[in-house]
C-alpha cells in the first residue's frame, strides 16, 4: 500500500468520527475556505459555507490533507479575488520555528539533492557540493527545542498584544499550528478594517524594526559623545524592554560578544572590567552614563542586541497580508497528522503540543523507517531509527509517514 | 460640544457642512447681493492662498465670522468643480495647515474637543514618561489611521510610547495628527461629485485659477519612466534579488514580486524577465509567464503593479542596506536618482577624455 493512500484512509476515519470537533470561525458565511487534497496538486479555493454543519460534512467528504479559512471577511467569499468584496480581516500572527535560528536545526533538519541524491544536515545550501544541483527536498523536524523556542516567541508576542496594544484575553485566540509553531489571532471589531500599511506598523512595533532608542529615553550630549540617561527596567513598552534587554545582554557578556558589535577596544575593556558596577547600577539610574567614552552610537549598538532578544520573531508576510488563509482549528496537519489546537492564552506556558495535539489515540501500524531522530508522542519516546521495521502506535507511525521518513509495510 | 462662532470660523469643517452648503447654494445664484460678493471673493482667495504659498497656507481673518464661515463651503464647491487634482490636493492641505496653526495656539481642552468631533478615541492625560510630559492618550487605531502618510522616524509607532492600546502624544503632535485628519476630510469632500449649475462668473474664476496654477504641474506627474535601462543604477535590494534569481537561489514570494514589478516598470520585456527566472530549480515557463503578465496588468483585474515601498521592503527583510539610498522612499525613485548621477558621471568622464 502506498503511503499517501494509507494516510488518506486514516485521516478519513478520523474525520468520520471527529468532524464535530472542527471549530468554525466566527461569521462563517463571510469567510473563504481552501483545501489541499491528497490527490497530487489539487487545491480547492474560494469555497464558502453557510453553516458549520455543511463545513464539517464537506471535510468528511473530501478528506483534506490541509484545511484553511480566510482571516478576511467577504461579501461574497466564493467569487474571485477582485469581486469578493473585502469587509475586513482579523489580525493574525504566525510564529514558526522555521524563522527561529535554533541550534538543533543543524542536527535534525535534513536535505537531499533532487538531482544526485546527496544528503546533508541543517539548512539546504545554495547549490549541491557534489553535482551543483539547486533543487532540494528539505525535511524539517518539529523537535522539542524548536517547539519550546516557538512557544517562547509566542509568549513575548502575547506581552506585546496585552500590555502595549491593550487587547484583552477574550479578544486573543492562541493555537498550536499542528507542526512547528503557534498562531495568534486577534478578533475585535476595532482592528477589523485596518489596512495592510497599518498592520505593517504593528509588525514593525513587535519586531522592533525602525526603532530608534533616542525616542525611548536614550539621551546624550548634543553631539552624542556622552550619554546622560536611558530608560529603566520597570517602565512600560519598549522603554522597559530596552532596559531589560540591555541588562540581560550585559549580565552574561563575554568579550567576543562586544567585539562582534565592533566596539572600540577601550570601551570593551571598560565594560568587562566594571561589570559588577554596571549590574549594581540598575538599582538606580542604570549604566547609561557609567562607561567612559561610550556615546550614543555605542549604546545604540548594544541596545540593538536588546531589541533582538526582546522583539518577537513573527512571519511578517502573514500579518500584513489581509487576504491570508489560516489553518482551520481542530483539523489535521498533513505534514504531521497532528491537530491545530486552540489554547487559552493564559495556559500557554504549561501547554504540551506533543500530548494535546495528538489526534490518533488508538491502533498500531507497522512501518519501515528510513531515518528518524528520537521523538516523543505523549509520554512515550521513540527512536532514533535507521533502516528498521517497527510496529508503532498509530500516532507515531502516521507522524513518520507524513514526514516521509518511513514506508508502509503491507 | 460647545463651539462658538469664533471656533467655527477657525475650524469651519466642524460645522454641519451639508446645511451650510445648502444655505449658500440657494443664494449663490443671486450674485447681486453685495454681502455674497465678499464671500465669493474670500472663497476664491482661500484657494489662491493655498496655491500661492509654499507650503500651502490659508490665512485666518479674525473677527470676520460672517465671511470666514460661509466662504469655506463656497471654496469647497469651487475647488471641487475645478476638476483638477492638483488644486484639490493643494487646497485641502492649505486648509489643514491653517487648522494646525490655529490649534497649536489653543488650550489643550479645545484640541480635545476638536479631536472628539472627529470621533477620535482620545483622553486628556498629564502623564510623565521618562522625563517628557504628555498631554493626550490616543487609541493606536486612530493613531495609525492618521500617520499613514508620515515618513518621519519619530512618528513610527515603534518610536512612540504605547501603553494598553494608547499612544501618548504631546499637544503639538496631536495637532499634527489633526491636520492630517482635516486634510483627509476635505479631500474626501472635494472628491464627491458636484452636480451644481454654478454661475458663469464663478466658473470663470475657477478657469483662471486652473490656467494659472494647474497646467504644468499635472503634466509633470504623468512624466514617463525613462526608456533605457542601466544596471549600474539598480538599488541594492533589486541587485540582490536579481543575482539571487539568476543563480537560482530561493526567493520569497514578495521578493519575486518586487523584482518582477521593478523590472516591468523600468521597461524590461516580459520574455527577458521570464529568462531571469530560468535557473530556478522549480522553473515552470508557463506559470512564470502567467505571473509576470499578471503583475504587468495584462491579466486578472488589469492592475499594473509597482514594487513595494522601501518601508515595506524593510519590514520584510528585503532591504540589504538601510543607508545606501539616502532619503529615497521607493526603489523606483532610487533608480531614477542613481540613473541621473550615473549619467552625469559618464558624461563627466567623456568630457575629461575629450
Amino acid at each position: 500500500m502506498n503511503n499517501t493512500l494509507f494516510i488518506h484512509d486514516r485521516f478519513a476515519e478520523f474525520y468520520k468520527e471527529n468532524a464535530s470537533i472542527i471549530k468554525p470561525p466566527s461569521k462563517i458565511s463571510q469567510r473563504e475556505f481552501g483545501f489541499f487534497t491528497f490527490k497530487k496538486d489539487i487545491v480547492i479555493r474560494h469555497k464558502g459555507f453557510l453553516n458549520v454543519k455543511d463545513l464539517r460534512n464537506y471535510v468528511k467528504q473530501i478528506v483534506p490533507s490541509h484545511a484553511y479559512y480566510s482571516a478576511a471577511y467577504y461579501e461574497m467569499p466564493e467569487e474571485n479575488m477582485e469581486r469578493k468584496g473585502w469587509l475586513g480581516a482579523d489580525l493574525y500572527f504566525d510564529i514558526d520555528a522555521d524563522h527561529i535560528p535554533t541550534k538543533c536545526r543543524k542536527i535534525h533538519d535534513t536535505w537531499k539533492c533532487k538531482k544526485c541524491g546527496f544528503q546533508g544536515r541543517g539548512i539546504a545550501p545554495a547549490e549541491c557540493p557534489i553535482c551543483s544541483g539547486r533543487g532540494f527536498e528539505e525535511r524539517k523536524w518539529p523537535c522539542e527545542i524548536c517547539l519550546e523556542s516557538a512557544k517562547y516567541e509566542a509568549i513575548k508576542l502575547l506581552d506585546f498584544l496585552i500590555d502595549d496594544f491593550g487587547f484583552s484575553h477574550h479578544e486573543i485566540q492562541v493555537s498550536f499550528s499542528g507542526h512547528r509553531g503557534y498562531h495568534i489571532q486577534v478578533e475585535s471589531e476595532k482592528i477589523r478594517e485596518l489596512d495592510s500599511s497599518a498592520r505593517k506598523e504593528i509588525v514593525d512595533y513587535i519586531t522592533g524594526t525602525g526603532l530608534n532608542p533616542i525616542y525611548h529615553g536614550l539621551q546624550g550630549t548634543p553631539r552624542g559623545r556622552h550619554v546622560t540617561s536611558g530608560p529603566h527596567m520597570d517602565e512600560p513598552g519598549w522603554r522597559g524592554r530596552i532596559a531589560r534587554g540591555t541588562h540581560e545582554f550585559l549580565l552574561s557578556i563575554r568579550k567576543e560578544d562586544l567585539e562582534d558589535l565592533s566596539l572600540k577596544k577601550k570601551i570593551i575593556d571598560e565594560i568587562i572590567s566594571r561589570r559588577e558596577e554596571i549590574l549594581r547600577s540598575w538599582e538606580k539610574e542604570g549604566p547609561w552614563s557609567l562607561i567612559r567614552g561610550a556615546g550614543v552610537e555605542t549604546w545604540k549598538k548594544i541596545i540593538g542586541k536588546a531589541i533582538e532578544s526582546q522583539s518577537a520573531i513573527i512571519d511578517t508576510v502573514v500579518t500584513t497580508d489581509i487576504h491570508r488563509l489560516i489553518r482551520l482549528p481542530y483539523t489535521l496537519h498533513g505534514k504531521t497528522g497532528w491537530l491545530k489546537t486552540p489554547i487559552p492564552a493564559e495556559k500557554i506556558e504549561e501547554f504540551d503540543p506533543l500530548s494535546s495535539a495528538i489526534a490518533f489515540k488508538r491502533g498500531e501500524a507497522t512501518i519501515y523507517v528510513e531515518e528518524a531522530p528520537e521523538f516523543r508522542i505523549g509520554e512515550e519516546t521513540f527512536g532514533p531509527y535507521k533502516n528498521i521495521k517497527v510496529e508503532l502506535p498509530l500516532a507515531a507511525a502516521i507522524f513518520l509517514l507524513c514526514k516521509d521518513a518511513a514506508k508502509v509495510v503491507d | 460640544m460647545t463651539l462658538t462662532r469664533e471656533d467655527i470660523a477657525k475650524y469651519p469643517f466642524l460645522a454641519d457642512a451639508a446645511e451650510e452648503v445648502r444655505r449658500v447654494n440657494l443664494e449663490i445664484q443671486n450674485l447681486d447681493n453685495p454681502e455674497l460678493e465678499s464671500i465669493i471673493k474670500r472663497a476664491a482667495n482661500r484657494i489662491r492662498e493655498a496655491l500661492e504659498n509654499n507650503p500651502p497656507r490659508v490665512s485666518y481673518r479674525k473677527r470676520q465670522e460672517d465671511i470666514e464661515i460661509p466662504s469655506f463651503p463656497v471654496a469647497i464647491i469651487m475647488a471641487a468643480s475645478s476638476g483638477s487634482n492638483y488644486i484639490k490636493r493643494r487646497y485641502a492641505l492649505g486648509e489643514a495647515i491653517r487648522a494646525y496653526n490655529l490649534l497649536i495656539e489653543e488650550e489643550r481642552e479645545k484640541i480635545l474637543e476638536v479631536a472628539k468631533a472627529f470621533n477620535w478615541r482620545i483622553r486628556r492625560v498629564k502623564d510623565i514618561i521618562g522625563n517628557r510630559r504628555f498631554d493626550f492618550a490616543l487609541s493606536f487605531i486612530d493613531y495609525l489611521r492618521n500617520t499613514k502618510p508620515f515618513h518621519e522616524e519619530k512618528f513610527k509607532l515603534v518610536n512612540k510610547p504605547l501603553i494598553k492600546g494608547d499612544v501618548y502624544l504631546t499637544k503639538r503632535e496631536a495637532a499634527r495628527l489633526l491636520q492630517e485628519e482635516v486634510r483627509k476630510r476635505i479631500e474626501d469632500k472635494l472628491n464627491m461629485e458636484i452636480r451644481l449649475k454654478l454661475p458663469d462668473r464663478l466658473l470663470n474664476q475657477i478657469e483662471n485659477l486652473k490656467r494659472k496654477y494647474a497646467g504644468y504641474k499635472e503634466k509633470k506627474i504623468l512624466e514617463e519612466a525613462p526608456k533605457e535601462m542601466i544596471y549600474e543604477a539598480f538599488p541594492p535590494c533589486i541587485r540582490q534579488l536579481l543575482s539571487a534569481a539568476k543563480s537560482g537561489q530561493h526567493i520569497s514570494h514578495l521578493g519575486r514580486f518586487t523584482l518582477t514589478s521593478f523590472l516591468l516598470n523600468i521597461g524590461m520585456k516580459i520574455q527577458d524577465i521570464v529568462d531571469i527566472f530560468r535557473s530556478s530549480s522549480d522553473f515552470n515557463e508557463r506559470l512564470t509567464r502567467y505571473q509576470i503578465e499578471h503583475i504587468a496588468g495584462n491579466r486578472g483585474s488589469g492592475t499594473k503593479y509597482i514594487p513595494p515601498s522601501c518601508e515595506t521592503l524593510k519590514t520584510h527583510g528585503l532591504c540589504p542596506d538601510f543607508k545606501a539610498c539616502g532619503n529615497v522612499k521607493h526603489p523606483l525613485a532610487s533608480y531614477r536618482r542613481r540613473m541621473r548621477t550615473f549619467k552625469k558621471e559618464t558624461k563627466d568622464n567623456i568630457s575629461e577624455h575629450e
